[in-house]
C-alpha cells in the first residue's frame, strides 16, 4: 500500500511539475543563440509580448540543420511552436509533412510578403528576412576594394581566406555561385566544385557555422571571406574595418523563414507570433536590428539601408536563384563529393 | 503432520526464489526501455530500404563498399587503440603511487589525478584547444624559445584528439588500474623482495602480472569511450579527420540520412562488444592461470 501512495505521489508531483512548466509560457521560439538572442528579444519577443500579453519562451539551443533534425525525430512534436530556419528546409519538412502549412488565413500578415519571394519557401515556411552571401573583406588590408569572388584566389590572400565546412549551409551556395558564373546552371556544380578545390589550400581554415567564421576576420587573422550580407553589417556597423559587397558574377539569397512544427502544442500562438514578426512594424524593426532584407515591399526603411539589403523584388530578381527543391536532393551526392575532393586539398 | 509441513516448504522455497528476482525488475525494465528499445529500433531503421515497409541490406552494403566510411572506421580503431594505449600506459605509475603510497602527498596526486572529470569534456577540450592550435601556448613558446621557425600542425589532424582523448580519459584508467592494484595482497611485493629480487623484477615478475585485469579493463575502457567520443574529434581533430562519431553526426544532422547514420552505430557497437567480449575472455584466462598457480 505504502509503495502504491509513493508511486501515486511521485506521477503526481511529475504531472504537477510538467504542468506548471507547460502553463508558464503560452509560446516557444527556437532561434540562434549568441547575439541574435538579444536581438530578437529586443526587437521582436518583448514588442509581441507587450501587444498580445503572451509569454514567450525563447530556445537558443542548436542550428537550423540541428533543428531539423530534431524535428524530424520527434515526428513533428520538437517541444517548441515555432523555428527559425531557411526556405531549403522549410521545402522539406513539407514534403515529409513535419511542418504545419501556414496560410493567409491564419497569418494575415503574409499576404503582405512578396508572393514570388514567398512562393520559393513554399507552403509551409513564412519569409521572414532575406539575406544574401556578400564578400566581406578587411579595408586596412586589401585595397583596392575586390570587385569579383575571383578575388578569394588572389595570391596575395594566400592563408588570408576562411571558408565554410560544408556543414555550413554556404558552403553548398559557394558551389551554386562559382557554378553560375561559368555560365551554368547552379544546381550544376561541376566548376563549383573545380574552384573549391582550387581554393582549398589557400584557406587559412574551413569552418563549422558562420558565428565561428566571425572572429577570423575581426581579429584580421583573415582578409576576406564570403559571408551573409546580414552578419556583415553588423560587423560593419560596429565600426570595424571591413565592407562587404555583392561581387560582379552575383550571388544567391539566404531565405529565412519561420516555420511551426506539424504537432507544435501552441498553434494558434504561434500563428499569432508569426503574423506579429511579418507585420510592417515587425519587419521593420527586425530588419533594421539584424541588418538584414525583408520580403514585404510597403516598409518604410532608409535608403543607404535599402542599397545594401534585399527589399524590393527587383533585388531578387538580380541574384542568381537556384532550384531550392533540386537542390535538396542533391545536398548528400554534394557533401559526399565535397569529402572526396575539397577536404583532401585543404591546407 | 510431518508430511503437512514438507508440503508447506516447497512453495515457499519457490516463493523464496522468486522473490529473489524482485529487485532486478526495475533495472531490467530501465535496460531494456533505454538501451534494448533504441538498440532495436536502430536495427530496424539500418534495414529500411528506399521503398517503404521493405528491409534490406543496402545501407550496410552502402558502408562496406564506400571508401570514405571504411577510412572512417580505421581512422576510429586506430584512434582509440593508441588513446587506450597512452592512458594506460600514464595511468600505471599513478594509479601505482596512489595504491602503494602513505606519503601525505597521496590525497593531492588522487586529486589532481581525477579532478580533470569535475569540469567537462567541452571545457577540457577547448583548454587544449588554446594550447595547441597554431597560435597556441606550445607553438608561441617554441618559436619565442627559437626552436622552431614555423608552427608544428598540434591540432586539426589524429595528434590533437588523441591528446585531448588521453587527458579526458585519464581518470578512468586511473581508477580501474587503482582498484586492481589495490586487490594485490602486499605481502606478495614484500616476500619477493626478501627473497633479493629487486623493485624493478618485483614490479616486473609479482605486480605487472597480477595486474593485467586492471590494465585490460583500463585499456578496454578507454578504448571503447574513445571510439563513441565526438567533441574531442570534432573539435581537435578537425575537418580532415573524421572518426565514425563525426560521421554519425553528420549523416543525422547534416543529411538527415538517419539509416546510413544507424548503420555507422550499429557497426561501431559490434566491433566495440567484440573487443568487450575478446577482453574480458583474456581477462578471465589470465585470472584462472594465476589462480592455479
Amino acid at each position: 500500500m505504502k509503495i502504491r501512495k509513493y508511486v501515486v505521489c511521485l506521477v503526481g508531483l511529475t504531472m504537477g511539475l510538467g504542468t506548471t512548466a507547460a502553463l508558464s509560457q503560452d509560446l516557444i521560439v527556437n532561434g540562434q543563440g549568441g547575439p541574435y538572442e538579444d536581438l530578437i528579444q529586443e526587437a521582436i519577443i518583448k514588442p509581441f509580448m507587450a501587444e498580445t500579453g503572451l509569454t514567450v519562451l525563447y530556445d537558443p539551443v542548436g542550428s537550423a540543420s540541428q533543428d531539423y533534425a530534431k524535428i524530424k525525430a520527434s515526428n513533428g512534436f520538437p517541444g517548441w511552436d515555432v523555428n527559425v530556419m531557411t526556405a531549403a528546409q522549410s521545402l522539406d519538412g513539407c514534403k515529409d509533412g513535419l511542418l504545419a502549412p501556414i496560410t493567409a488565413h491564419q497569418v494575415p500578415n503574409l499576404a503582405s510578403i512578396d508572393t514570388a519571394v514567398q512562393r520559393l519557401a513554399g507552403d509551409c515556411g513564412a519569409v521572414h528576412e532575406l539575406q544574401y552571401v556578400a564578400l566581406l573583406y578587411r579595408t586596412d588590408k586589401i585595397q583596392p576594394a575586390p570587385t569579383s569572388w575571383n578575388a578569394l584566389g588572389d595570391p596575395e590572400l594566400d592563408g588570408k581566406i576562411v571558408l565554410p565546412q560544408f556543414r555550413n549551409a554556404m558552403a553548398a551556395q559557394m558551389l551554386q555561385i562559382y557554378s553560375a558564373a561559368a555560365g551554368n546552371d547552379p544546381n550544376d556544380v561541376d566548376p563549383g566544385f573545380s574552384k573549391m578545390v582550387e581554393l582549398a589550400p589557400r584557406a587559412l581554415a574551413f569552418v563549422e557555422t558562420s558565428a565561428l567564421m566571425d572572429p577570423y576576420i575581426r581579429d584580421g587573422e583573415a582578409w576576406a571571406m564570403p559571408y551573409y550580407s546580414g552578419r556583415s553589417a553588423l560587423m560593419k556597423a560596429e565600426g570595424l574595418p571591413v565592407d562587404f559587397i555583392v561581387p560582379e558574377e552575383g550571388t544567391v539569397p539566404l531565405i529565412a523563414t519561420l516555420n511551426v512544427p506539424v504537432n507544435a502544442e501552441h498553434k494558434e500562438a504561434a500563428y499569432r507570433f508569426i503574423d506579429y514578426w511579418l507585420s510592417k512594424t515587425g519587419q521593420e524593426s527586425w530588419a533594421q536590428a539584424y541588418q538584414v532584407g525583408t520580403a514585404r515591399p510597403d516598409v518604410d526603411l532608409p535608403a543607404e539601408f535599402r542599397a545594401n539589403q534585399l527589399t524590393t523584388r527587383e533585388d531578387i530578381q538580380k541574384l542568381i536563384l537556384p532550384d531550392l527543391a533540386t537542390m535538396a536532393t542533391r545536398i548528400p551526392e554534394w557533401s559526399d563529393r565535397w569529402e572526396r575532393e575539397v577536404v583532401p586539398a585543404a591546407r | 503432520m510431518v508430511i503437512s509441513q514438507s508440503v508447506s516448504a516447497a512453495p515457499r522455497r519457490r516463493r523464496l526464489q522468486l522473490g529473489g528476482y524482485v529487485p532486478l525488475i526495475p533495472p531490467t525494465t530501465i535496460l531494456l526501455l533505454f538501451f534494448a528499445l533504441p538498440v532495436g529500433m536502430m536495427i530496424g531503421l539500418s534495414l529500411q530500404s528506399a521503398t517503404p515497409g521493405i528491409f534490406s541490406l543496402e545501407h550496410y552494403a552502402d558502408f562496406f563498399t564506400d571508401d570514405l566510411a571504411l577510412d572512417g572506421l580505421q581512422r576510429t580503431l586506430i584512434m582509440s587503440g593508441i588513446v587506450a594505449l597512452c592512458v594506460t600506459t600514464m595511468a600505471y605509475p599513478i594509479a601505482y603511487f596512489l595504491a602503494r603510497s602513505t606519503s601525505r602527498w597521496r590525497a593531492i596526486v588522487f586529486g589532481i589525478a581525477i579532478a580533470p572529470e569535475l569540469a567537462g569534456v567541452v571545457l577540457r577540450t577547448y583548454g587544449w584547444l588554446v594550447i595547441l592550435e597554431k597560435n597556441g601556448f606550445i607553438n608561441t613558446m617554441l618559436m619565442q624559445m627559437g626552436l622552431i621557425q614555423e608552427p608544428l600542425p598540434l591540432m586539426n589532424n589524429m595528434f590533437g584528439a588523441v591528446v585531448g582523448l588521453t587527458h579526458v580519459l585519464l581518470p578512468f584508467g586511473i581508477l580501474s588500474l587503482l582498484t586492481s592494484l589495490q586487490g594485490i595482497d602486499q605481502n606478495l611485493e614484500k616476500s619477493a623482495q626478501i627473497l633479493g629480487a629487486s623493485r624493478l623484477s618485483v614490479l616486473r615478475h609479482v605486480v605487472l602480472p597480477l595486474s593485467l585485469p586492471g590494465i585490460i579493463s583500463s585499456f578496454l575502457i578507454a578504448f571503447t569511450l574513445s571510439a563513441s567520443a565526438y567533441a574531442t574529434p570534432a573539435l581537435l581533430g578537425g575537418m580532415r579527420f573524421r572518426v565514425l562519431a563525426t560521421m554519425i553526426y553528420n549523416e543525422v544532422m547534416v543529411l538527415v540520412n538517419w539509416p546510413a547514420a544507424a548503420v555507422m552505430a550499429i557497426v561501431l557497437l559490434v566491433i566495440v562488444v567484440a573487443i568487450a567480449f575478446l577482453s574480458a575472455r583474456t581477462e578471465n584466462r589470465i585470472v584462472s592461470r594465476l589462480h592455479v598457480r
